[in-house]
């Protein structure tokens, strides 16, 4: 593939689509005829029936205002129902144009146009154009905020159906923070009705260019959403959607069981067995981009054990990463020996180091701790005592003697933020982007949630972060990856492996048809069985 | 009179705003929600803009004077979550609780109140033990077991009962006998004991010397002497009931206001839990109010002795 | 087993006197008297005292000696007497492979310190406030009253919640907490009994002679409340048991993998499901005759100490 900077506007959308490992040629094909295909595909008959998630979050409405969705995946569960993007991964294709027909980078890499789809109708009639999409953007304060508007210089309505992003200097990334759900900024919001009702009012009454709009929405309980007969793309099959908030996974179960919900998510170890078990539910894990992961927070501190890189190297081997999987999530979870997972752009594929408890006690005989060492405590999200435990006895196993202490999930997110977890912390990420977003948080020692303080990998970082060159860019995050696993920085687990079941009434959850999306999706496209 | 409701009420006053404060502190200190709210990637600024929105850069003193007028004008301002006002969320979740709190009460009463007198009325036989065991098990049992055993068995087992929700016959059962038990047991001790009082009292030994037969003795006589502590202990409690149903919604996802509560928080919700806890504050102290004042009024020993 | 009522043993109808059989009478002894509760008591504390001799197991992780404990391939093995049984996990194990049977008799350690020291705590703050605020009056007593009135509107487990979620969670931490909570139930009764006593003559008569407030308080006041302040915490053994359990089955009590009972009936919630009952019942049944046991011997103890206490 070239790197070069001749192309014309067909092939640097195919490079854009390349930078996504997944589809690749694939969806290069089905992306030129993608668009024109799915309008023959549109079903005549109304959308009939009702369908019912159990999902384990309690509903926020920030939830369904684009402009401020944090850095994670659980918004969009939402957003992809009520509203909709530019561009946004769909079956097949993580990069694929629907609000926008087309896009391309100009050759110095300083501006973006997108050329709009026309025809398109906000819920409440207003017409879609490229007013709105301005506006969306400038309103956008969520995660990537900064870095977005710190980059963007300004946002042009060349017409109303094409909108120009004019930045202050190349920036490789800027699609991805555009065009993928890393942030909210391309998803649109109507620029009339929100301007007139206020911020406070579109969380209450959200309206959008989604599949389905909003019903009701008892706070913290329920949300009822109504297919939106005039969508662009089809009319949804299914005429309701129903959310209930459930926290306990219990009773996600036995609420699918009894046929009170259509679709769970979040269910593990005994719970999913029993899934299996029962012949009319059916287990349907997803991979999302989530990675697990424990850090060593004392691997500065000569004076402790973990600064020896041979001990980091024993705690490596010594916990059974594989038994564990299968005993929470059937096996399903992606061994891994990094924190970023191996779909993302630019990410290394690493295989973690293997399960040899006798080797890990040699090491830390060679450091110096033949009868093991005091480790302290390690500290996470409660959600995953179930891990902390395991590992820690583990640990254990081999004399690096550990307490667990479990943490309120908001606790520990702000124990972990604010730097006063010891010893050992338990920590993950959801978080869309690629590679370098993902290092960014996390090991870039400017970054918000590092714990790593390496000035080579701070420099190759800082290099990456402005060089154009795909090879190049790969290369050096390469390396910084290569070197975190050889010096074994972290004790990497796995990708999370998410599991969810639905019950006999779906035909098709949507779960696992958009690449790299923990929830069902795109909605329009879920089924009951007739 | 008139000087022993004023001293009461000021007391009552008095305690709801130092009740006010306790909670304005303690929720205050239990974190920053700014850090959960925000994008785990967000930096130091967007999180301080977040804080300055929300009113939270200010020290205690500002902000609790801010809370407090506010109060008086009956805002209690808005759920960092769900960015509504918080007294709608308290409303629109209430009714379910008083549902449940309802349902678990008359259960205590109607069974209750014909153990401990049929206890009472054949004590020290093997009915008596019988419901004396009872009532002490139901004492012993903490209600979110007994939530989870009645769950494996109804709703699992036996599949009869659905396992959560709310909204039909069906569904307030599990959860109300769970809630209720406790209370069940302790109005059958004291209707029990109330009974005892009243059976053994010289105004009885008189009717039955008369002549009058024991059914009728004890029916009209006995029962309607010893249901007044009973229903006394029951109005008092409802309130109490109310507010202790946080783990019973947790296990059956009832959507009341122990489960907003609990909810508020592990997410830092500081107006929520505030609202929760002074709203239900309120209820007590104006039930305990009003219960000090009905006895003073009965009771002229009380009004004058303070 | 409330003998409340000032009937004898032979009176069963309404009031009407029967005779009984001698093995009814002592059996009706037996069941109203200390006996048995203070047996299952005296039971439970040498259980946890003697817990490293009786578990079979470690309660957690694997040991050289049994190193079948803490494997995952044991997990939600049931009760020895079922199908899938092991005869060396008599009572089945949980999630992580470990032995019910262990961890139940490691928590009846867990269950014992902390309502011993929560009740004691609480006890001795709450008698202390109640003394002062009865004898010295004045501000100070109104100052306490206040404060009871007000925390004792706010319910008992919400405040706990709240506590809990300001500190990180540990055995110790809950005592604390627990006494925070619960001193409340004994500065209004105390109160009260002080304020009576005050006029008693032997009170007065000290004053007179010229004994410090202090020393009048530590001599002739403590001791006379001493009784109600003995009973209400042998009430409140029960209340806090099930407390302690409630806040570790919400997850903000003892800290998992420490096995206190509520913490293992939360961790048995999923096994629900799937019909692993063992999880959940023997714990609660445990958590069940501990509270009986402890408030049964406190109505007797009330009883016993002063039967006009009754109303209490």
């Amino acid at each position: 593939m070239s790197p070069t900077s001749q192309h014309t506007h067909t092939a640097l959308t195919r490079r854009r689509l390349l930078q996504s490992t997944l589809g690749g040629l694939a969806g290069l094909v089905t992306w030129q005829g993608w668009p024109r295909r799915q309008v023959a595909m549109a079903q005549k008959t109304a959308a009939s029936g009702q369908m019912t998630w159990a999902i384990h979050v309690t509903i926020a409405p920030t939830w369904f205002d684009p402009a401020e969705t944090p850095g994670v995946i659980t918004p969009y569960m939402f957003l992809y129902a009520m509203h909709d993007a530019l561009v946004k991964p769909m079956p097949g294709n993580p990069m694929a144009p629907c609000l926008a027909t087309s896009w391309s980078e100009s050759q110095d890499g300083l501006t973006y146009d997108f050329e709009l789809r026309q025809g398109v109708k906000f819920h409440n009639g207003d017409p879609f154009t490229a007013e709105d999409v301005q506006y969306s953007f400038e309103r956008y304060k969520g995660g990537g905020a900064g870095d977005l508007k710190k980059r963007v210089q300004a946002v042009e309505i060349v017409n109303p159906h094409h909108v120009r992003f004019r930045l202050h200097e190349p920036w490789p990334d800027f699609l991805t923070y555009y065009a993928t759900p890393a942030t909210g900024a391309g998803w649109i919001v109507p620029k009339t009705y929100t301007e007139k009702v206020g911020s406070d009012k579109f969380k209450e009454q959200p309206i959008g260019l989604g599949p389905y709009r909003l019903v009701s929405h008892q706070a913290g309980i329920e949300l009822v959403l109504e297919a939106n007969p005039d969508y662009w793309r089809k009319v949804p099959y299914v005429k309701r959607l129903v959310f209930k908030s459930v926290p306990e996974a219990t009773t996600r179960l036995a609420m699918l069981k009894k046929q009170e919900a259509d679709v769970a998510y979040g269910l593990y170890g005994t719970l999913a067995e029993e899934v299996r078990r029962d012949a009319s539910l059916k287990l349907e894990p997803v991979i999302p981009p989530g990675t697990l992961w424990f850090e060593f927070i004392d691997q500065y501190d000569p004076k402790s054990p973990w600064s020896d890189t041979r001990v980091r190297l024993a705690a490596n081997y010594a916990i059974n990463r594989q038994a564990i999987n299968e005993a929470e999530t059937l096996g399903y979870s992606v061994l891994s020996g990094g924190i970023v997972p191996r779909k993302f752009d630019y990410a290394l594929a690493l295989e973690p180091y293997p399960y040899d408890p006798k080797k890990a006690k040699e090491l830390l005989k060679a450091a110096g701790h033949a009868n093991g060492f005091d480790a302290g405590e390690v500290s996470g999200d409660s959600n995953f005592s179930w891990m902390m435990e395991a590992v820690a006895n583990d640990l254990t196993a081999v004399g690096i003697r550990v307490k667990v202490r479990p943490m309120e999930r908001a606790a520990a997110f702000a124990a972990h933020r604010e730097k006063t977890i010891k010893n050992l912390a338990f920590h993950g990420s959801g978080a869309y982007g690629n590679t370098a977003t993902r290092l960014g948080t996390f090991v870039y020692s400017k970054g918000a949630e590092a714990w790593i303080k390496d000035p080579e990998i701070d420099a190759w970082y800082e290099q990456q972060a402005v060089e154009r060159d795909r090879t190049k860019r790969q290369d050096l995050l390469y390396k910084i990856q290569q070197k975190l696993y050889d010096e074994a920085r972290f004790m990497s687990v796995w990708e999370h492996g998410f599991l969810c079941a639905s019950g006999p009434r779906a035909a098709v959850s949507g779960l696992s048809l958009i690449p790299l999306f923990a929830y069902s999706g795109p909605y329009e496209d879920v089924q009951l069985k007739s | 009179m008139h000087r022993y409701i004023l001293t009461r009420l000021f007391y009552a006053f008095i305690s709801l705003v130092l009740l006010s404060i306790t909670i304005f502190v303690l929720i205050r200190v239990t974190g920053d929600p700014v850090v959960l709210m925000a994008d785990p990637g967000a930096k130091e600024e967007d999180l301080q803009a977040l804080r300055i929105e929300l009113g939270l850069d200010r020290t205690y003193v500002e902000q609790y004077i801010v809370f407090a007028t506010k109060l008086t004008r009956g805002d209690f301002g808005k759920s960092f979550m769900y960015r509504i006002p918080v007294f709608e969320l308290y409303l629109q979740r209430l009714p379910a609780s008083v549902q449940l709190a309802v349902a678990a009460m008359a259960i205590s009463v109607i069974l209750g109140i014909p153990l401990g007198i049929v206890a009472a009325v054949r004590v020290n036989t093997w009915l008596d033990s019988f419901c004396n065991v009872f009532a002490n098990l139901g004492l012993a049992t903490p209600s979110f077991w007994l939530g989870i055993m009645l769950m494996l068995i109804f709703a699992v087992n036996l599949q009869w009962l659905p396992v959560q929700g709310s909204g039909t016959f069906k569904h307030i059962i599990m959860p109300a006998v769970a809630l209720g038990l406790v209370f069940t047991a302790a109005n059958m001790r004291l209707a029990r004991s109330a009974m005892l009082e009243v059976l053994g009292s010289e105004y009885i030994k008189l009717a039955r010397i008369k002549g009058l037969t024991e059914n009728l003795v004890i029916l009209k006589h006995a029962f309607k002497n010893a249901v007044i502590p009973v229903l006394t202990f029951a109005c008092i409690n409802f309130a109490l009931i109310l507010q202790g149903s946080v783990v019973v919604e947790s296990i059956f996802a009832w959507p009341g206001i122990g489960r907003l509560l609990v909810e508020g928080i592990s997410s830092r919700d500081f107006p929520v839990v505030q609202a929760t806890v002074i709203l239900g504050g309120v209820m007590i102290i104006i039930v305990n109010l009003l219960v000090d004042i009905l006895y003073a009024y009965i009771d002229p020993r009380i009004r004058y002795g303070q | 087993m409330d003998s409340s009522h000032a009937l004898t043993t032979t009176e069963t109808f309404a009031g009407q006197a029967v005779e009984l059989p001698w093995w009814r009478r002592t059996a009706t002894r037996i069941l109203n008297g200390p006996t048995i509760s203070l047996g299952i008591l005296a039971a439970l504390v040498f259980v946890a005292v003697f817990a490293d001799f009786l578990a079979p197991y470690p309660y957690n992780g694997t040991s050289r000696y049994t190193p079948e404990v803490g494997e995952l391939r044991n997990k939600y093995l049931p009760p020895m007497w079922q199908a899938r049984g092991k005869p060396q996990f008599i009572l089945g194990t949980d999630q992580q492979g470990r032995d019910i049977l262990s961890r139940l008799i490691y928590g009846s350690r867990i269950s014992v310190k902390v309502a011993v020291a929560a009740v004691l705590v609480s006890g001795i703050i709450g008698t202390a406030l109640g003394i002062l605020s009865g004898y010295i009056g004045g501000w100070v007593d109104q100052v306490i009253m206040r404060i009871t009135d007000s925390w004792l509107a706010l319910p008992a487990l919400t405040f706990a919640i709240l506590l809990a979620a300001v500190v990180k969670p540990s055995e110790w931490n809950i005592v604390v907490i627990l006494g925070i909570v619960y001193w409340t139930r004994y500065a209004r009764v105390i109160r009260g009994e002080v304020l009576s006593l005050k006029e008693r003559d032997y009170v007065r008569l000290a004053i007179v002679a010229g004994c410090s407030r202090l020393r009048i308080m530590w001599t002739h006041i403590l001791p006379n409340v001493a009784n109600s302040a003995v009973v209400i915490a042998t009430l409140q053994l029960g209340v806090v048991v099930i407390a302690e359990a409630t806040l570790s089955f919400l997850g903000v009590g003892v800290p998992s993998p420490q096995p206190a009972w509520g913490v293992m009936l939360n961790d048995g919630r999923a096994g629900l499901m799937t019909g692993s009952w063992w999880l959940s019942v023997f714990p609660g049944l445990c958590i069940v005759f501990v509270v009986l046991a402890a408030s049964s011997l406190g109505d007797w103890f009330r009883v016993w100490s002063d039967p006009q206490l009754r109303q209490l």
